[in-house]
């Protein structure tokens, strides 16, 4: 039988979590800068799985071992999840960005996947193993390329929250296409069909 | 050339070298893995799985959601 922690342990192997897992250190540096760029929602969203990822870890929380197929659990066909998924685009692409309607679907949708991410894995997938360093360096390199492009353009705005013509973020660049409905409907099934997609790895 | 030009073509240049990894990748015994590899490997884990999915959903919510 394992003796309950202390608080301060617990405090002490949170801070050794968010130290050692980059996951964690990200999303709680990500939550801060959308925090004051104003945009709670996000905030709350990044911050709140980072605290309870970063406690899971700190708890020593075994990751699920087995895929939820080999536990019974039922998988919808990828056809069934992508016609509901362009249902899903059509009704919520119908509301204005940033309405209720579209932030209550948004929401529950991303509520819904982490949960289920939460879980583990949706079908069987072998790991590959450790990767070749020169491969992960060329990925790694040209995500943080991006990245650091993405906030060149947000810094060089006027401010976090104005937007600039001149260094348009990836954001600024696509509003013209979010500002109508099928333009949102596309992209919004975009977005659900890569999440179905990353799901399923 | 404008500075937006050259932002836009930063994003491109990304996208182009994303595309070229991926190319490069389909080589025999390529030391680059795809994206798919690469994925399933941070993923194979509780933190790099949701993770992923939350800077998924996060994108959704800067599009969609405030």
């Amino acid at each position: 039988m394992t003796e309950p922690r202390s608080a301060a342990s617990l405090v002490r192997a949170t801070v050794a979590t968010v130290v050692h897992e980059p996951v964690v250190a990200i999303m709680l540096v990500a939550a801060f800068f959308d925090g004051i760029s104003g945009n709670p929602i996000h905030a709350l969203l990044l911050g709140g799985v980072a605290l309870v990822l970063g406690r899971d870890i700190a708890l020593g929380e075994p990751n699920p071992p087995v895929p939820l197929t080999e536990r019974g659990d039922t998988i919808p066909r990828s056809w069934t999840v992508l016609g509901l998924s362009a249902a899903f685009a059509i009704v919520v692409g119908a509301f204005p960005r940033y309405s209720w309607p579209a932030t209550a679907g948004v929401v529950a949708m991303s509520a819904a996947a982490i949960a289920v991410a939460w879980r583990g894995r949706l079908v069987v997938r072998a790991d590959p193993g450790p990767l070749p360093r020169a491969g992960v360096v060329a990925w790694g390199t040209v995500f943080v390329a991006g990245a650091l492009w993405e906030l060149e353009a947000l810094l060089l705005q006027p401010s976090l929250t104005a937007d600039s013509q001149q260094h348009p973020t990836i954001s600024t660049l696509t509003d013209p296409e979010l500002a109508t409905h099928v333009g949102r409907t596309l992209i919004m099934f975009g977005w659900l069909a890569a999440g179905w997609f990353l799901m399923r790895q | 050339m404008s500075s937006h030009d050259v932002t836009v073509l930063g994003y491109a240049a990304v996208v182009l070298a994303c595309v070229g990894l991926q190319l490069l990748s389909l080589r025999p015994a390529s030391r680059i893995p795809s994206f798919t590899t690469l994925l399933r490997r941070v993923m194979r884990g509780r933190p790099g799985r949701v993770g992923v999915i939350t800077a998924w959903a996060w994108l959704g919510l800067h599009f969609f959601a405030r």
